[in-house]
């Protein structure tokens, strides 16, 4: 009995600390989410910017970025969700600023093939985004 | 006496993470045990060899969900030395900053598994708590909670603000005043201490014999730590204690890992305090000159080891890791011998097995 009390008695003043903090869940997916803002989430790309230069291809470790050329100035770069590893290796490689991570959920899905989305077009008579 | 074996794993309650023990059990003691691993092999050291330098920091960043940066930063530092490359030491300071941060999230957790494990759930919900903390500043300077990917081969990829350090300063102290209960349960609690001490001890002989690393050797007795016996930047600078016990049972692996965290969030503090100005990375090739090096840190669970050789190509020829969970797995035997069933748990959580680092 005595060496149980003392324990409790230590620890009283965490009792007291975790009641004055109050919940802590967040009611994630019901409410968005509260992610850091340099957070590693979702790839996005200012299409205005790419170069097409594939310099990001070549440096993902996951082999998440495609770049199917089809001239000099005709192709387009395909990022697929499914296998990226959220490190952010492309936002650092990239020299044009083009692409970067933003601090977003890639949605959930049961159908991988749906997640794939074209980043950039720039075949000669684009047909509409995937998206 | 009937002989009885008991089988522990692939899959238990036990284990966090996949490795096999076979317990021949006479009455409520342990007699014999057998251990098989290799069930999270994923074959990383041969993979190494065809993805370039800059891949690999990302692939060996996921050998371990909880010392992952310290995998990283072993690799970067053996491929800058390869390349010849001084860093600035900005980027020396923030590296080993995470470094710190790691080990107080791995201890920390690493409280929490073993409470778990003895049936003292409020200490594993107050350390999971305290280790949220961490796992924040962390996502906040890296924006991974576990993969943090801050390391390039030339430096880190983030800084910090001064707006930053005078917060993270706050954080630290908070947390600091945290770990300070932590360390009074583990030094006072006392069914803690019925659990834990006189359990799976260890000598200092066997110790050595074994060439165990780490808080486990530190709670025997052996005086290692890499960090002040090999000192690099920014160790060279900072002052700090390497906490080391007699013991070598689990209570006090248990002590010397909260003295440590204690001692980390020390270090922490001093590196922000010191943290020299200046630029984060240097720009360096991305073939590597033909060489071998070998590179050492300490990791939360003791010395990792890279051995790295480079054709001149821009992908490692050879890269071979040796974490600190293989050499202190291989004492698991002797410390079953002729324990009691209900102690294995004890036994098990003591050693901070990474099942993971060690099958690689
Ligand atoms: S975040 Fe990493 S894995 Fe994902 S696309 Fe960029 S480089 Fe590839
Ligand atoms: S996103 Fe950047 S690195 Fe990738 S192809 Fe476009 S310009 Fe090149």
């Amino acid at each position: 009995m005595g060496f149980s009390l003392r324990s409790i008695v230590y620890l009283l003043p965490q009792v007291w600390r975790v009641l004055r903090a109050g919940p802590l869940t967040v009611q994630f997916p019901f409410a968005p989410p509260e992610l850091q803002e340099g957070y590693r989430g979702q790839v996005v790309v200012d299409a205005a910017r790419c170069r097409g230069c594939s310099l990001c291809v070549r440096d993902c470790p996951a082999f998440a970025l495609e770049l199917e050329r089809e001239g000099r100035e005709e192709y387009r770069l395909i990022y697929h969700p499914d296998r990226c590893a959220y490190c952010g290796q492309c936002e650092l490689s990239c020299q044009f600023g083009a692409i970067r991570l933003s601090n977003t959920f890639t949605r959930a899905t049961a159908d991988r093939d749906t997640l794939t989305r074209v980043l950039v077009d720039r075949r000669p008579s684009p047909p509409p985004l995937d998206e | 006496m009937t002989k009885i074996i008991v089988p522990i794993g692939p899959q238990h309650p036990l284990l966090k993470e996949p490795v096999s023990f076979q317990l021949t059990v006479e009455g409520e003691h342990v007699t014999e045990s057998a251990m098989r691993l290799g069930y999270v092999h994923r074959g990383i050291e041969r993979l190494c060899q065809e993805r370039t330098y800059v891949q690999n920091i990302h692939l060996l960043e996921r050998i371990c969900g909880i010392c992952s940066h310290v995998h990283t930063t072993t690799f970067c530092q053996g491929v800058e030395a390869l390349l010849g490359v001084k860093l600035p030491s900005r980027a020396l300071y923030l590296r080993a900053l995470l470094c710190e941060l790691e080990r107080i999230h791995s201890h920390l957790l690493w409280l929490g598994v073993l409470a778990l494990n003895i049936g003292f759930d409020t200490i594993f919900m107050y350390a999971w708590h305290d280790r949220e903390v961490v796992l924040d500043i962390m996502e906040d300077l890296s924006g991974g909670r576990v993969s943090h990917a801050v390391n390039i081969v030339g430096g880190v990829r983030f800084d910090l603000t001064d707006d930053r350090r005078v917060t993270l300063l706050r954080q630290l102290n908070g947390l600091e005043e945290q770990v300070r209960i932590l360390l009074g349960v583990v030094e006072h609690e006392q069914t803690l201490q019925a659990r834990t001490r006189n359990v799976g001890r260890l000598s200092l002989e066997q110790i050595r014999r074994y060439c165990v690393v780490g808080p486990v050797a530190r709670a025997s007795g052996l005086d290692v730590d890499l960090r002040r016996d090999m000192p690099r930047p920014p160790y060279d600078g900072l002052t700090f204690q390497v906490p080391v016990r007699q013991e070598g049972d689990v209570w006090a692996r248990t002590l010397v890992r909260m003295l440590e965290t204690v001692e980390s969030v020390h270090l922490c503090r001093q590196m922000l305090d010191l943290l020299p100005p200046g630029p984060v990375s240097t720009r360096v090739s991305r073939r590597v000159p033909a060489g071998e090096v070998v590179s050492r840190t300490e990791a939360p669970r003791g010395e990792v080891v890279y051995y790295i050789r480079s054709d001149g190509s821009d992908k490692p020829a050879r890269v071979k890791v040796r974490t600190p969970t293989l050499t202190n797995l291989i004492t698991l035997p002797s410390q079953l011998e002729n324990v009691n069933m209900a102690d294995v748990s004890v036994v098990l959580s003591g050693v901070d097995l990474c099942i993971a680092c060690a099958d690689r």
